[in-house]
This record gives C-alpha cells, sequence and structure tokens, in this order.
C-alpha cells in the first residue's frame, strides 16, 4: 500500500518536472523566433534605459517626436534604476529588448564575449540623422574607440562624464585659496585648509572605485605618463607596480598620514562625503561630472561647485593637461528585434539637435561633435573646455574588462587608505592579481593602443 | 478495494502539494546543480559543460575559504552569544514583574523588522560622521580619529556580528520561551519540593527539558549564519577588503559582477553541502540529553 502510494506520487512529481521541462522548450523556441534581429513587426521597438538622475523622460519624448515623424513605428520606453537587473533574465533568455543602456552595474563585456551584442560598423558608416556627415564622423573619435574590441564598435557612446576634483569657488574665495595646481601646492594648501578647521579632502570610502578615478590613475599618470596607464590597463607584466604606480600610492599615503583626509572618510559613502563636501566640512573632493545632477536636490543653499583637476605630481613627464572621462554605452542586443529601427531611432537621438538638447536639460556632455556649442551649465564649462583642450584623453577600462581583477584593486585601495596595507604591498597585490588574469586563459586580454 | 480508495485519496490530497514542491523546490535545485557543471554567464544560452571544473575552481579559490571562515565565526560567536541571551532572556521572562512584561512586549521587535530596514538603523549607528557610537565614544573624551567600526579591517565583522544578534535574538529568545512554558507545571514544583532552587533547577530541570529545543535552534542557526547574505551585502558588502565577505555575498559578486554563474551555482551548492552536513553533524552530536531523559 505505501509502496503503490509513493510510487503513485513518484509519478505526479515527473509529470511535474516534465511540465516545468515543457515551460523550458517554450520560452526557448519564443527566443529562437524573435532571435537574429527577427522581423516580427518591423515598426516595433522596445527600448530598456537605465534610470538614474536623468531619468527616462528625454528618451520617452524623443520616441514620441520619432513615431511622429515615422508613422507606423511604436517605440516603448521603459526604464529602471537597476535595469542591468531586469536585463539579465532578458538576455538568458534569449528575449532582450532592440536598444538598450543597460547601466553601470551590466557586465557589457561578458555580453560581447557572448555575441549578444551587435557591431555598430555597417551602421555607422551610413549617413548621420543630417542625412549628409557619416554617422562615425559625428562623434568624438576617443568616445568611440571606448566601445571598440577586436577592431569593432559595440558599445555606443551617448553622454560622456570628465572625472577630477570639485572645490567650492566661494569658500576658496573666502579664505584667499588659490586652486592647487601640483601636488607640492596641494600639500602646502591641505595645511592651511586644516588649520582653517575643515577637512581638505573627503573622498566616498565605501566604494573605493572613487579613490582609483581620483587619486591613482591622476597621478600614477602624471608622474609615467599615459604610457603608465595603458601599460598597466594592458595587463603589462610589472605595470602595476611600476616606479609610478608605487609613487601615485606614496602619495596618497603622504595624504593620508598628514591627516589631510576628512576623518571617517572610509566609511561613507557617495551621497554622504558629497554632502560633507557641499556642506562646507571637506574643502575638495574626487568626481566626476554627474555630481550636480546627483546632488541638486540636495545642495545647501550657498554651495557652490567648480571642477579642478588633480594636481600633477611634480617633475612627472605625464601632460599636465591629461584628462580622464568615462562613457555610458548603449547597445544593441543581437537578438533584439528591429535592429535597422534600433540604429534609426539611435541615429536620433545621437542627432546634434538632440544632443545639444540633452546637454541643456540634463547638464551633462555628450559624445556628439558640437554638442558643447548648446548652452552648457556653468558647473560644465571648465571641465568640457579642458576635454576640448586636452591632448591626452583616457578612460579606466580595466574594471569593465576584467570584473573580478577590478573588484581586487578597489580591495587593496581600501587597505591603502585605512592602513592595513603599505604601498609596497599595495602595488604588489595588484601585480599578483594582474598576474591572475594574465594565467586566466578564458577571457581575453584587451591591449590599449594610441 | 478499500485500500485502492484511500490510495486513490491521498493522491488526490497531496498531489498538489507535492507538484508546486516539485516545480518550485525540487526542480530549481536538481537545476542549480546541473548548472554547477557549466561554465557560463547567465547572460546567453551560450553553456559549456565543463565537468567538475567549477568545484575545483572553487576548492583552489582562497576568497571562498576565507568566505566560508566568517561565517564560521558569525556562527560560533553571533550563535553561542543568541543562545546564551536567548536562553537567560526567555528564562527572566517567566516572571510577572513590570520590567519583563516591558520586555515581553519588545524582544520580537527587531526580528519583525525588515531586514533592510536593521541593516541601514546599524549603518547609522556605526557611520564614522554622525553615528551614535563616535557621539558615545566621545562622551568619555574627544577621540584622536573617529572610529570607524564597518570601514576598520579588524572590527568590521564583530560589527556585523552584533548586528545579526540584535536582529536575530528575539526570534531564539521566542523558543526558547515557548519552550520553558512547555515544562510541566507539577515538574518544577517537585523539583522545588526536592530543594532545587536557581541555577541548580535551571540545570536539572530547566536546560534538560529544553533539550530538544536547543537541538532546532541550533539547527536554524545554522541555517540562518551560513546562508547570511542580506545583512552583510546591506551593511559593507563584503568590504573593507574581504573581511565580512561571507559565502552568499562571494556567490553574488561570482555571478552578477563576474558574470560567471557556473561558479556562482557550484558555490551554491557547497554552500547547500556544507550547510546539510552540519546540521546532520549537529543534530547527531546533540542525539542524546546528556543529563539523560526527564520524565
Amino acid at each position: 500500500m505505501i509502496k503503490r502510494t509513493f510510487a503513485a506520487l513518484a509519478v505526479l512529481a515527473a509529470i511535474g518536472f516534465s511540465v516545468v521541462g515543457c515551460g523550458d522548450g517554450g520560452s526557448s523556441k519564443t527566443s529562437d523566433n524573435s532571435g537574429g534581429g527577427g522581423t516580427a513587426n518591423g515598426k516595433d521597438l522596445e527600448v530598456i534605459s537605465f534610470s538614474g538622475g536623468y531619468g527616462i523622460d528625454f528618451f520617452e519624448k524623443a520616441a514620441k517626436e520619432y513615431e511622429a515623424k515615422h508613422p507606423g513605428t511604436h517605440i516603448t520606453v521603459s526604464g529602471s534604476p537597476r535595469s542591468w537587473e531586469q536585463l539579465r533574465p532578458r538576455f538568458a533568455n534569449g528575449t532582450p529588448p532592440g536598444l538598450t543602456w543597460p547601466g553601470w552595474g551590466m557586465d557589457y563585456w561578458a555580453l560581447i564575449y557572448d555575441n549578444q551584442v551587435l557591431p555598430f560598423d555597417d551602421a555607422l558608416a551610413t549617413p548621420a540623422a543630417d542625412g549628409k556627415t557619416v554617422w562615425k564622423d559625428t562623434f568624438e573619435p576617443s568616445m568611440l574607440k571606448l566601445g571598440q574590441y577586436n577592431g569593432k564598435q559595440y558599445e555606443m557612446p551617448y553622454h560622456y562624464n570628465v572625472l577630477g576634483w570639485w572645490y567650492d569657488p566661494g569658500v576658496f574665495k573666502k579664505h584667499g585659496w588659490t586652486v592647487p595646481k601640483t601636488f607640492d601646492e596641494l600639500l602646502a594648501l591641505s595645511a592651511k585648509i586644516k588649520a582653517a578647521g575643515i577637512a581638505p579632502i573627503t573622498y566616498q570610502g565605501k566604494y573605493p572605485a572613487y579613490m582609483i578615478q581620483g587619486f591613482l590613475f591622476p597621478w600614477a599618470g602624471s608622474i609615467g605618463g599615459i604610457e603608465a596607464l595603458d601599460d598597466a590597463q594592458s595587463l603589462k607584466p610589472g605595470a602595476w607596480k611600476s616606479p609610478a604606480f608605487l609613487k601615485a600610492a606614496q602619495m596618497i599615503k603622504q595624504l593620508n598620514d598628514a591627516g589631510f583626509f576628512e576623518d571617517g572618510a572610509n566609511g561613507i559613502d557617495h551621497t554622504e562625503s558629497q554632502m560633507e563636501f557641499l556642506q562646507g566640512k571637506a574643502a575638495m573632493i574626487p568626481c566626476g561630472t554627474w555630481l550636480f545632477s546627483e546632488m541638486s536636490k540636495t545642495m545647501p543653499p550657498g554651495a557652490g561647485m567648480a571642477f579642478m583637476l588633480p594636481p600633477v605630481a611634480d617633475g612627472g613627464k605625464g601632460d599636465p593637461g591629461m584628462i580622464q572621462i568615462g562613457i555610458e554605452p548603449w547597445i544593441i542586443p543581437t537578438k533584439g528585434s528591429n535592429h535597422d529601427l534600433a540604429i534609426d531611432f539611435y541615429k536620433y537621438m545621437t542627432s546634434l539637435e538632440k544632443a545639444k538638447q540633452f546637454v541643456e536639460e540634463k547638464g551633462t556632455l555628450m559624445a556628439v561633435k558640437g554638442s558643447d556649442t548648446a548652452k552648457l551649465p556653468e558647473h560644465l564649462k571648465e571641465p568640457a573646455r579642458l576635454f576640448r583642450e586636452s591632448k591626452a584623453v583616457y578612460a579606466i577600462e580595466y574594471d569593465q574588462w576584467y570584473a573580478k581583477f577590478g573588484d581586487e584593486v578597489k580591495n587593496a585601495m581600501t587597505s591603502l587608505l585605512n592602513g592595513s596595507k603599505t604601498p609596497e604591498e599595495f602595488v604588489q597585490t595588484c601585480e599578483d592579481e594582474a598576474e591572475k588574469i594574465r594565467q586566466d586563459k578564458s577571457k581575453p586580454i584587451h591591449v590599449m593602443t594610441r | 478495494m478499500r485500500n485502492r480508495g484511500r490510495t486513490a485519496f491521498i493522491i488526490t490530497y497531496l498531489a498538489p502539494a507535492v507538484l508546486i514542491y516539485a516545480v518550485f523546490v525540487i526542480w530549481p535545485v536538481l537545476q542549480a546543480f546541473g548548472f554547477s557543471m557549466f561554465k557560463w554567464s547567465g547572460l546567453s544560452q551560450n553553456k559549456k559543460f565543463v565537468g567538475f571544473d567549477n568545484f575545483k575552481q572553487l576548492f583552489h579559490d582562497k576568497i571562498f575559504w576565507v568566505s566560508l571562515l566568517h561565517n564560521a565565526w558569525i556562527f560560533l560567536f553571533g550563535g553561542s552569544i543568541i543562545l546564551l541571551v536567548g536562553l537567560g532572556i526567555a528564562h527572566a521572562m517567566q516572571g510577572e514583574g513590570k520590567f519583563t512584561k516591558a520586555l515581553r512586549s519588545v524582544y520580537l521587535f527587531p526580528n519583525i523588522m525588515s531586514l533592510v530596514v536593521v541593516a541601514v538603523l546599524w549603518q547609522f549607528i556605526y557611520n564614522p560622521r554622525m553615528g551614535l557610537l563616535n557621539s558615545f565614544i566621545e562622551l568619555f573624551g574627544k577621540q584622536k580619529q573617529r572610529f570607524d567600526m564597518l570601514g576598520t579591517p579588524g572590527t568590521a565583522l564583530p560589527g556585523v556580528i552584533i548586528t545579526f544578534i540584535w536582529y536575530a535574538a528575539g526570534f531564539y529568545i521566542m523558543l526558547f520561551a515557548a519552550g520553558i512554558r512547555q515544562i510541566p507545571e507539577e515538574v518544577v514544583e517537585a523539583s522545588k519540593l526536592d530543594g532545587a532552587q536557581g541555577f541548580v533547577r535551571f540545570k536539572k530541570i530547566t536546560l534538560p527539558l529544553l533539550w530538544s529545543v536547543g537541538r532546532i535552534s541550533l539547527v536554524y542557526l545554522v541555517i540562518n549564519t551560513l546562508n547570511v547574505f542580506a545583512l552583510v551585502f546591506l551593511m559593507t558588502t563584503g568590504g573593507p577588503d574581504r573581511k565580512t565577505e561571507v559565502m552568499l555575498t562571494y556567490l553574488y559578486e561570482q555571478a552578477f559582477v563576474n558574470s560567471d554563474y557556473g561558479a556562482a551555482t557550484a558555490l551554491a551548492v557547497a554552500n547547500f553541502v556544507i550547510v546539510m552536513a552540519v546540521s546532520g553533524l549537529i543534530l547527531r552530536i546533540t542525539r542524546k540529553n546528556p543529563v539523560g531523559e526527564v520524565r
């Protein structure tokens, strides 16, 4: 009797499994149909966008305008602050949207290695939205380069950020301080700032990426030139423990030992540290050009912010005008529907007219040439000028190419700042972790060229 | 004939539950076992069978062992304190005084709060710039440097453990309190007549009669501490420099940051095996009540 009951239950369980199995089969079939730029309806396009400080209203409006100009097309735009979480199962299922800005949490390169991203090269050779210029020529070449792999263009730049330091001109004026251009000037000024009861520099301690962007790379580049940074990002043996990186780490320690970093900065996050800066408790902070849009709603009255380049190392061989940028790429999933429509809509979004509108409405810089002739908000004028005039532009890319290595460098930076690693141990850790990536044959090594 | 009717009756009633359990529990578990044998980014349908490679890699992964060690610390330190505090407070709550009544109304409060709220609350307490902890320390004099509980390598894990104890203790107090209330009044009365007082009575009567509750509590603690995720993830994300990394935060990193779903599911399988093994071991070790059965 008991045996028979169990047998019956086993049969039921088996039916259960087969039902699930059917479900799986069904979904993969669907994905096959929609894959490969399927043409279920050549006039429908789904766009999923990261919805951060800039929201998605601009893209929704652009979609409406595009629909009005191209009757019969239907574009849906949706977004979320954690859009990558929404997108992961869609990619895994083979049913991604037609066009997407997946956001900072997406592993773009894993998608590219898995052939999930459509190269833009053919489209880039066609006319842009104005019908005259070749589409490729409408973008800043240094930004296009950031989305290339094996000679193909997988990621498309849209808006971009310039990374550096910020200070409050009002506070500096009040105390008669001048913006330091060199590390020696920084040390001298920091002593004065500290004496005035203000922390010279604060940072987003919980997220060590900010300190790598704001301290380590600018100083290593300033000492060893942009080649030192390219070598490190290309994982050349010894590059992470080169004299340039060691000296940069020592400069960080020097500031730390002198008490020029805000007390407790290691334990606070980006909004907390940025608020400390805006409240005048700290005089300078490393951050990108998103700072204004991120903090504008909570900015105390009377607070101001202005961009400055990180002070350069004295006697370094790097270009003093060297500038760090970062793009927020858009992609077309290989298995998304209606590639042609996706490309055409993206052309519209990156037309000079729309690019200028984005700059003015959202207060950020765009990768489209000429878009900086739009009316720039005050906080963007200096970064835009510095970018225009710079002959040495770079972006931090290694942490996107090799996520795990990126994590280990961040962890090591935390240890350098809390004193549990010396500068020598810090660079050695980075080099050891780089060696692990060099030994790992499962992922390609990117080599930077100029 | 009668038996057949009974079988049909049983099957009819069990079928929906078995089906739901099979679809939503057994099948995902089996799938996880399957995925652990593949190299898979979790971002496409491209999977490559690699056999036990993910497990070999896991076995040689230093971060995995460090994470496991942190889980073990949370279990040993957090677990012991929770058991002691749980038992002590449950015992103290048996009286009828005002304090006891007040305690009874609040002890479960942290446990019914969302874990996210708990994590945010304690982050504020520990915050080196505006936290209560630093304000408290400053009562004893101005410090040279603010104390950064979660940002300092040596204190980050204890910081998380303290929060875990604060959050979880209520549940175990409830278990023990219920267990104590189940002890027959006549046994307690008899022990009193026999002259057993205070700690002797606690040791000879209360403790042995709570043995089964204690065993269950231990197994719960194993499951809760080896599967701790949200609290650590929200408070420290495993930092600083992996000083609070636990198995599941590392699993999250492998799956969603490093796009290595195969390695992540291998870790999930290892976690499953470890939880089962430790729970089984604890049940076996504690099988026999050392004081003997009290009848």
